[in-house]
């Protein structure tokens, strides 16, 4: 059952981005065609014990923040120090890498808003950020020694809970900016970005919150690189900068990123009678499972589904589809193609951020969303990396007996998948996420015309 | 070691793995492959190779894993290629 529901406008934005000091300057390069890749020297130090080095990462230093270290170990962080004196001391001591950057982005969401103290603070505010989840330094280090080397429980100190609980970049944002009204994290592997956001969308949508700050992140954890480098799907064997190539024929993994990207989102006809500078409207937000039984592999019918929710009556044609486009084998050619299948092999282009910065799993999707409202605000297209030659030859699923997609090899598209940025008069853009589960989530925002 | 000892340690891994079916571990030949005859889930060919790793006393290395078939003659010629590497170190 469709219910119409209220407008709503996304008025801020925020976070902490691969190399760059802020939003602006994650826009200046990302439209300069630059990678955000570098040589990760804390898997490095781990040599052969892993098969990928390269990650897109931010420093504490080059957040401006810096960690003081517990005497139980030189890993464990005590608490952390932020030099630019953005987080009070106190919300700083519930939280991880991650939260803090959250709480940041937060910040910078809120000042680009406008909004008042009277209006964060209200019962009508929410809060509905999460991160991936699959990797905790805190948690590693307290563990170790509880289990391994048989000290007390309060040897790791009384932040384990609060510093590692799954919700916990909701709960220090909530605790700093001391809002009343909902406050939550919406966990979909890598589409946990996106999906909060549409989460966050909904709440509005349905009169349930006024504003909200939504998105997700993926603080910095080698536990969380370990892991998908044991399924031997990290990106291995290029350059940084050339290590994560969407759509080209030589992919061979995916880039394991680390991020925030923060959004402030309003109720439209609130936004436009105080005055705010909308950065785009949120025109709708779908997901839906694949309903295939597999947790890794995507699904073309999955994805044939999600467009049929996203775009209904095949109206609303984006101008731009912001791809998932991770870099793996079957996940990218996948989604190509039902892309081509949804929007036809004309009058559109396709870009590929992942390209630049990686994969920042539960950050991906609203760090991505970002890159998306760039791309409104500047009417510039971002490039697909990296994607030099596109397979002239059919995928072996496409010569299944039971395949029903487009007929032609992914060469067919070159015409869609620019490998640099361009300008182009950009109204419409769709955003796509899928995570592990079998999970996909598409979302269609515009150009604020009225 | 002779491959037929080979076949068989691999053998007793593969009983370990709960997602493929025992029936189709009968009359496993070199020429058997994981993914198509044995239908292991492709995702658990990483899992075969760490439980060989431990049975065999040896190591991968990277590449040898990135450039392994999928047929129980490719991990047979593997292990005894990696047994003969480590006893000329």
């Amino acid at each position: 059952m469709q219910v119409q529901g209220r407008k709503v406008a996304v008025v801020g934005m925020g976070g902490a981005f691969p190399t760059c000091t802020d939003v602006d300057d994650f826009g200046k390069k990302l439209f300069s065609n630059q990678s955000l890749i570098r040589e990760w020297d804390k898997a490095v130090k781990y040599k052969k014990q892993v098969r990928s080095t390269v990650s897109g990462f931010i420093t504490e230093e080059e957040m401006g923040l810096e960690a003081i270290l517990a005497p139980l170990d030189e890993a464990y962080p005590e608490t952390y120090v932020d030099r630019l004196g953005r987080i009070p001391d106190i919300n700083l001591a519930t939280a991880d890498m991650g939260s803090i950057w959250g709480m940041i982005g937060a910040l910078d969401c809120i000042k680009m808003a406008g909004w008042t103290e009277k209006e964060v603070r209200s019962e009508q505010t929410g809060v509905v950020v999460a991160s991936g989840g699959a990797g905790n330094l805190i948690l590693r280090v307290a563990w170790h020694y509880f289990f391994v080397h048989g000290v007390k429980t309060r040897i790791a100190g009384s932040h384990t809970v609060d510093r590692t609980m799954f919700y916990r970049d909701a709960a220090n944002i909530s605790c700093l900016i001391r809002n009343r009204g909902v406050c939550e994290a919406i966990g979909s592997a890598c589409a946990t970005g996106l999906g909060n956001i549409g989460y966050a969308y909904r709440l509005i949508k349905f009169g349930l919150q006024d504003r909200v700050i939504a998105g997700g992140l993926e603080g910095t954890a080698l536990e969380t690189f370990i892991g998908f480098d044991g399924m031997m799907i990290l990106s291995k064997g290029f350059s940084p900068e050339e290590s994560s190539r969407p759509f080209d024929m030589k992919r061979n993994g995916f880039v394991c990123s680390f991020g925030a990207g923060l959004v402030a989102l309003e109720e439209y006809e609130m936004a436009k009678a105080r005055g705010a500078n909308i950065i785009a409207v949120i025109d709708e937000y779908f997901n839906n499972s694949d309903g295939d039984g597999d947790m890794f592999y995507p699904s073309f019918g999955g994805q044939q589904r999600l467009w049929s929710g996203l775009m209904p009556d095949k109206g609303l044609k984006p101008d731009v589809v912001k791809m998932h486009g991770t870099s793996t084998p079957v996940g990218d050619s996948v989604e190509l193609l039902s892309v081509v299948d949804a929007l036809g092999d004309s009058g559109y282009h396709m870009c590929a951020p992942k390209s630049q910065f990686g994969h920042m799993l539960g950050g991906a999707g609203s760090v991505e969303f970002i890159a998306a409202l760039l791309m409104l605000q500047k009417q510039m297209v971002l490039p697909c990396l990296n994607s030099v030659d596109l397979n002239p030859e059919l995928e072996n699923f496409q010569k299944a007996e039971n395949w029903t997609g487009p007929i032609e090899p992914l060469a067919a598209y070159r015409d869609l998948v620019p490998q640099k940025s361009f300008a182009k008069e950009i109204n419409r853009v769709a955003c796509l996420n899928y995570g592990f589960g079998g999970t996909n989530s598409a979302m269609m925002i515009s150009r604020d015309i009225s | 070691m002779e491959r037929q000892e080979i076949l068989e340690g691999l053998l007793e891994v593969l009983r370990t793995v709960r997602t493929i079916d025992p029936a189709r571990l009968e009359g496993v030949t070199e020429e058997t492959d994981f993914l198509t005859d044995l239908s292991a889930p492709s995702t658990e060919l990483i899992n075969i190779a760490a439980k060989v790793e431990h049975k065999f006393g040896i190591e991968f290395e990277d590449d040898d894993i990135d450039r392994m078939g999928s047929k129980v003659k490719d991990v047979i010629d593997l292990i005894i290629l990696v047994k003969a590497r480590g006893e000329n170190k």
